[in-house]
């Protein structure tokens, strides 16, 4: 695959398809930007990535914490090229026994907070006329259990600030997708199936999870040049699951 | 190369116009027609150029209505209430600034100018 473009930020750098995908993209000659939010996200990354020191880089992002967002941006520079999102708080809580201030947190930290980060990296792509974006969603944001209505709602909120940044700047050369993976065997979907087995894989139509190598393989085709004409869109990638009843 | 004549250059390749056609007193929106995609890039290469950080809606006057209607519901003269809001205009260029408010968006060339010298200073 050919690439237009070299350093990626990864908001969400310390989770396990961040890591998978980091190994793929330095594989491809890419440099991985790796964002963390704490110092066990930090170890993580530095665990996990050892097999490939200098290849690539990792800085401190908290959600929420609007400093960061500067602080790692003098550190990055104006080199980005493409910037992958995996960040994601975590709430699961029903709507209506939902902690009040967590509500007003969770959303200022999942939506106001990252289109702070995305003004600020559209605007650094801007001087080179050229970025790349990509924000991993969930299937869950149309899909919802019980208890993920907000998880839901940040999704399907910040999909649209992609969207919409994509249609703005589209002409100036940067563009994004949504990718909206189903149950992956990973992170909190592996510790979902685990929990409620073979019953949550036998709604999806190819009968599996997806996998993190192949969600990883599926980021790096849509950073590269031969998916350029893919903007603004959300793509699916649930093995069907969303197809069907 | 001055700061108006980089202002120039940008404005230039950014709305594809000739040079000839920007002087301190032109109208960025009621002459130039810029859109306000073309402002975003214009603050990004401001940016970019001078090496500051840029406020879209400081430079680019966006609240200046806004402020007008609060000093009038606080009974508060209008000129010296944007003298504390605007202070990188001076108090001779709010007071063309407010005659000129029916006419239009009111930014010039010239107010950008004089938001890079005092974001520089």
């Amino acid at each position: 695959m050919k690439f237009t473009g070299n350093r990626v930020i990864i908001l969400g750098g310390s989770c396990d398809l961040a890591i998978t995908l980091s190994g793929f993209m330095i594989e491809a000659g890419l440099f991985p930007i790796l964002t963390y939010r704490n110092e066990k996200g930090r170890e993580y990354i530095l665990k996990n990535m050892e097999s490939f020191p200098k290849k690539y880089s990792s800085f401190y992002l908290e959600l929420g914490n609007r400093d960061s967002i500067d602080s790692m941006l003098q550190q990055t520079g104006d080199e980005i090229d493409f910037m992958v999102d995996f960040a994601q708080g975590n709430f699961e809580s029903l709507i209506a026994s939902a902690d009040s201030e967590s509500i007003y947190s969770y959303f200022a930290e999942n939506i106001s907070f990252r289109t702070e980060v995305l003004k600020k990296v559209a605007r650094i792509m801007m001087k080179k006329k050229r970025g790349r974006l990509i924000f991993i969603s969930s299937s869950a944001a149309t899909r919802p259990n019980p208890g993920q209505g907000f998880y839901a709602a940040a999704k399907l909120a910040s999909e649209a600030i992609y969207k919409n940044l994509g249609l703005e700047l589209g002409g100036h050369g940067i563009t994004t997708v949504t990718l909206r993976p189903g149950y992956i065997d990973s992170g909190r979907g592996r510790k979902f199936i685990q929990t409620h087995g073979k019953e949550v894989i036998n709604k999806v139509p190819i009968k599996r999870a997806i996998t993190k190598k192949e969600v990883a393989e599926a980021i790096l085709f849509y950073l590269s040049d031969s998916a350029a004409g893919f903007n603004a869109n959300e793509i699916l990638m649930d093995g069907g699951l969303t197809a069907g009843k | 190369m001055d700061i108006l004549e980089n202002i120039t250059e940008i404005l230039a390749e950014i709305l594809d116009i000739e040079k000839h056609n920007i002087t301190p007193e032109t109208y960025l929106i009621r002459e130039l027609g810029a859109e306000s995609i073309d402002l975003l890039e214009l603050a990004v290469a401001i940016n970019s150029r001078f090496n500051i950080d840029v406020n879209d809606d400081e430079i680019f006057l966006r609240k200046l209505r806004q402020y007008a209607t609060e000093a009038k519901q606080q009974n508060n003269a209008v000129l010296q209430y944007l003298v504390e809001k605007l202070s990188f205009l001076s108090s001779k260029r709010l007071e063309e600034i407010i005659a000129d408010l029916e006419g239009g968006l009111t930014l010039k060339v010239k107010d950008l100018i004089s938001y890079i010298e005092w974001k520089k200073s």
